[in-house]
């Protein structure tokens, strides 16, 4: 080994001039991971640090549609100080007659709030003092967006429901705002509890949160109060959390983002580590005479793998480091760039853990690819120095495949366990499996049929089509090396334009332009009336609006059946119920069958399949559920498959009339109308209704695509790292080929071709490349996306044929770019350097 | 009545930037070769022979002076024009072979063929080995031939498009002697059954005893030119 070592500094004083390519994959790849890695680390940590800011307490309690009794305060004020508010989407709108009303994310707040961290206003003053009652008003803290939507300034009137506010302060940042900061689809508004009385839109059916937030003295364990909260009240139907489960939505988001990106940033390293063999593959066939040589000399193979291994070893550690230092510093540079658009504070510092997953990554993936170059040069025979080069290269021995299989395995392994998601990373996993595999086969392909397509008239054409099969041509490297980048590219684009068309373009023709959320039983006669005096807007669709919540499935407590967890939400808290005589728009009965129009008998209900497949129920089954105060039992009469992409509205569970029909309820309804009535529609129901919330569809599917902007950013930005790697290994196949391309210009020449023609040869060749790559990567990429757009999210897949040929050209354009530069570089060359006698 | 020249030197010098300045490789040449003639160029390393090649066959510009192949004159001609001509006219042996690796013996004799937009480039690149006694060996690729069998398919592609003017760069200087005997004997043999003029720089003397013409080239200039009597080429074959 201390020989190896000598040896190997010996030969590397020659520099690292044929490495800089190897170094720039490796370090572009780790550099990519770790800073993605490091990111996550960090507003991890902000997560952690702000939970009791981003929480609003150490225990949350949050109760759909109604207050919780005073028996249940009692307790939860026994646990420690306790602030209440109720969360809401409700209308505000200036209270001078002509102002604009806008949707607003409502919070009513308690004086106490928050318990932890403070809301900051624009002027430096205290919420308290700026929602207080002055003068008989109560007073309202908005964002900014608010003030513009309404057209209004600080201190001018607002209207919510029934309720008069002063607009006193600018919220700049609100401690427990969580995901709504980025997700909304308004801005807040915050008001006093004591105004929400007078507001009027506390109605039972009322689309209400109520959230309380306790504080627990120090040493008293949160986990334990909430657990003790959901012993003492098992059938409250609220949701309890604990510091643990801070900033939740987030935490989901940001593992799913995360996972997402550091795939796509492992496999541009993997695209990189293709340069890393090739590097190394040309610097061992520089080395075939000192390595022949070194067999001459007497040297056993294992010398000679240990000499190189070292040197390897060497530079893939050096890549790494400077990869490592790339994407440690990353964060900190991005950090005041991508601030605005998180919902926490990320805590940016260096963390080892992310750096050492980084680090590993590269060093696998280098030692993986330069592995296979590395055990063929260790069989280079000694006579080689007599014969010249052989033709036909080594096959690998079985040790030497289960070497390399073991290696792969280990990156297999390795990639899956630090992933968040083991069942996506063993789909990645399989799915770079079947790229490595597919490519160099499709590769073989496109030589075979290039061997097959016979001879062109055009003499151009028939020596490019030659060049792409013959002997050492750059076809199966080409194809790996842009392939896998373009792949990635492929696929990230689909998966991306899949949602955006999932958003934006799939709303059907005819959705309503708006919804309306609780609309009094009293006020509906009036209502419609107004809907259909505006000339351009539909009839109205209405539906009766309960809540209600299930306590027992097929005759058990909700506790003793097993859910799983995707579909605990439905038994967690109160749902929305219905009562209908027709089957709901945009649903069909898929089993059983649907009431006649006038049947009055015992109980029944119409249940999602999807759930009712979850929850274990079949037609014949009951449901027990709980209508203000009152259990209802029903017997399940069908099962409807609910397309949620029609946005009519849908419930879960739709029941027979009869009993329902008597409780008191709201209405929800739905309007279609002409765009240019959109504006009558709105100003004439926030006029009237101030009660009733309007939600433009048109303003959801905005705010949507906002949100999916800013994701498609980061996930194409990434995207681009693997393109730049794949092009990075591109130039490297194309100067490894560069020498040949040049003897072969030469010797053209001499025979009598034109530069056109030469250039021409090439460009034919380079265009065939491109082609065949891009079409290779459209088929595999297409591939990967359709299976995560169906299969991981169970959406609709919709083939984007401009994603397809802007893929093409690209691939055309780039292979063509690269391969013409090296060519006219080629045609420059003088001949008699190259051709005069050794 | 001589035959006019096809190729014609008037007082070419070619210099050449180096890492220690310029270098007058040509000093002055003035030369006529006639058609049909076989001539050797001969001198020591480094007296220009090879250079004298190269310009004569368009691949590198005179600094100065005027260069005519068959009646053309190439000074005017950019890279393109000129290997047009040499396309059409010239065939080119290298001590290096200069086979394209990558390609099979069968394609690399077609390749002037196919430049110059023949048919039938593959067929009579096929008699062309054949006639070089390759005709088992098409789909060769070079490294799978001996030197001997790639310097026939080198010789096989300069003759393949019956040039006018073949230029030969010590063909045999990388072969032993029985197998460069036999190349050279092809090389004759066929140059003459293709009335075609060869201009072979060599500095074996036996080699240019066999030519028509001896053309003695010493420091960028021609110092001396001689026909060895008619015996003497016969003698040697």
């Amino acid at each position: 080994m201390a020989l190896a070592a000598k040896l190997a500094r010996r030969e590397m004083r020659s520099g690292l001039g044929g490495f800089r390519l190897f170094l720039a994959c490796l370090a572009l790849g780790v550099g990519a991971i770790a800073a993605i890695l490091s990111f996550s680390r960090a507003i991890e940590e902000g997560l952690r640090a702000d939970a009791r800011e981003l929480l609003g307490g150490d225990v949350a309690i949050s109760l759909l549609y109604r207050e919780a009794t005073p028996e249940q305060i009692a307790f939860l004020r026994a646990q420690g100080p306790l602030v209440e508010w109720v969360d809401s989407r409700s209308m505000a709108r200036p209270a001078h007659p002509g102002g604009t009303a806008a949707l607003v994310q409502l919070k009513a707040v308690d004086p106490g709030y928050p318990l932890y961290g403070r809301v900051e206003l624009r002027d430096g003053r205290s919420l308290p003092d700026a929602l207080a009652r002055r003068d008989g008003v109560w007073g309202a803290a908005v964002e900014e967006a608010a003030l513009k939507r309404m057209n209004i300034a600080l201190g001018e009137l607002v209207k919510v429901g029934d309720a008069t506010l002063q607009v006193r302060a600018v919220i700049e940042r609100e401690p427990d705002s969580g995901l709504s900061a980025f997700a909304s689809l308004g801005p807040r508004l915050m008001m006093p509890l004591a105004a929400l009385d007078e507001s009027g839109l506390v109605q039972p059916g009322s689309l209400l949160t109520w959230q309380y937030r306790l504080k627990l003295p120090p040493g008293r364990s949160d986990r334990e109060v909430a657990a003790a909260i959901k012993m003492r009240f098992p059938e409250a139907g609220w949701r309890v959390r604990d510091l643990g489960e801070a900033g939740g939505g987030i935490r989901f988001w940001l593992d799913r983002l995360t996972e997402f990106i550091s795939l796509i940033g492992l496999s541009a390293l993997l695209v990189g580590g293709v340069g890393v063999g090739n590097a190394v593959s040309s610097f061992l066939a520089g080395r075939m005479r000192t390595i022949a040589i070194m067999k001459c000399l007497g040297s056993p193979q294992r010398l000679i793998f240990a000499t190189y291994f070292i040197q390897l070893g060497t530079l893939a550690l050096l890549g790494v480091a400077v990869g490592v230092a790339l994407g440690a510093a990353l964060p900190f540079v991005a950090q005041s760039l991508i601030a605005g658009l998180l919902p926490v504070k990320a805590r940016i510092a260096l963390y080892f853990r992310p750096l050492a997953t980084a680090a590993a990554f590269g060093l696998l993936v280098s030692m993986l690819f330069a592995l296979v170059p590395l055990i063929r040069a260790r069989g280079i025979p000694a006579a080689s120095l007599m014969r010249g080069t052989p033709v036909e290269r080594r096959r690998l021995g079985w040790r030497d495949i289960a070497l390399v299989a073991g290696m792969a395995l280990l990156l297999a392994g390795f990639t899956i366990e630090t992933a968040e998601s083991q069942r996506i990373a063993v789909y990645f996993v399989l799915g770079a499996l079947g790229a490595f595999i597919a490519f160099p086969l499709l590769a073989r392909g496109v030589m075979v049929a290039a061997a097959r397509a016979g001879k062109p008239r055009l003499a151009s054409l028939r020596l490019a089509l030659a060049n792409l099969h013959r002997p050492g041509s750059p076809t199966p490297i080409v194809m790996l090396s842009l392939g896998l980048g373009l792949t990635v590219l492929v696929a990230t684009a689909l998966i991306e334009g899949n949602l955006r068309e999932q958003i934006t373009q799939r709303i059907p023709k005819d959705a309503p332009a708006f919804f309306f959320v609780d609309i009094q039983s009293t006020q509906m006669p009036e209502f419609e009336q107004t809907i259909g005096a505006i000339p351009g807007a539909g009839a109205l669709d209405k539906v009766p609006s309960l809540r209600g919540r299930i306590v027992k499935l097929g005759g058990k407590p909700v506790s003793e059946v097993a859910i799983p967890p995707g579909a605990r939400w439905a038994v967690d808290s109160d749902r929305g119920i219905t009562y209908a005589t027709t089957v709901p728009e945009g649903a069909h009965v898929v089993a059983g069958t649907w009431w006649a129009a006038d049947y009055r008998g015992p109980q029944l209900v119409s249940f999602d399949e999807t759930l009712a497949r979850d929850f274990g129920l079949a037609i014949g089954d009951t449901v027990t559920v709980n209508v203000l105060g009152r259990d209802i039992e029903a017997r399940i009469a069908s099962l409807r498959h609910i397309d949620w992409q029609t946005l009519a509205i849908n419930f879960v569970m739709v029941f027979s009339p009869g009993i329902l029909d008597r409780a008191p309820h709201t209405f929800l309804a739905t309007v279609r109308a002409r765009p240019e009535a959109e504006d009558a529609i709105f100003k004439a129901v926030t006029e009237k209704f101030p009660n009733v919330t309007v939600v433009s569809v048109r303003d959801a599917v905005r705010t949507a695509s906002e949100v999916l902007d800013n994701i498609g950013l980061a996930t194409e930005l990434i995207g681009l790292i693997s393109i730049l790697a794949g092009i990075l290994v591109l130039a490297g196949a194309m100067l490894a080929t560069q020498r040949r391309r040049i003897h072969e210009a030469v010797v053209m020449k001499v025979l009598g071709a034109t530069r056109t023609r030469i250039a021409g040869i090439f460009a034919w060749e380079f265009l065939a490349l491109g082609l065949a790559t891009a079409l290779a990567a459209l088929g595999v990429g297409t591939l990967a996306a359709y299976f995560v757009v169906r299969h991981l999210m169970s959406l609709q897949w919709t083939f984007l044929p401009m994603v397809a040929v802007a893929v093409a050209v690209g691939a055309m354009a780039l292979t063509l770019a690269f391969g013409l530069a090296g060519t006219i570089a080629a045609l420059r060359q003088r001949p008699l350097a190259l051709l005069r006698n050794e | 009545m001589t035959a006019p020249p096809i190729v014609r030197f008037t007082d070419v010098h070619l210099d050449m930037a180096s890492d220690a300045g310029m270098v007058n490789i040509l000093r002055g040449i003035t030369l006529e070769i006639a058609a049909g003639e076989i001539a050797a160029v001969v001198g020591p390393s480094g007296a220009g022979k090879s250079s004298l090649m190269m310009v004569a066959g368009g691949l590198e510009r005179a600094t100065s002076g005027r260069v005519e192949m068959v009646g053309r004159d190439l000074g005017p001609l950019d890279d393109d024009a000129r290997a047009r001509l040499r396309c059409e006219n010239v065939g080119i042996v290298f001590q290096g072979f200069h086979l394209i690796p990558t390609m099979t013996a069968l394609e690399n004799v077609a390749l002037p063929l196919e430049f110059a937009g023949r048919p039938d480039a593959f067929d009579a690149a096929q008699g062309a080995l054949e006639r070089v006694g390759l005709g088992p060996r098409l789909s060769h690729y070079p490294a799978q031939l001996s030197g001997g069998e790639q310097q026939r398919v080198a010789i096989a592609r300069a003759f393949v498009g019956r040039p006018r003017l073949l230029l030969a760069d010590e063909p045999t200087g990388n072969l032993d002697g029985s197998t460069g005997r036999k190349v050279m004997d092809l090389l004759f043999e066929m140059a003459r059954a293709d009335a075609a003029t060869l201009i072979l720089i060599t500095h074996d003397m036996t080699l240019a005893g066999r030519c028509d013409r001896i053309v003695r080239v010493a420091d960028g200039l021609v110092v001396g030119d001689r026909r060895p009597a008619a015996g003497s080429v016969l003698a040697a074959q």
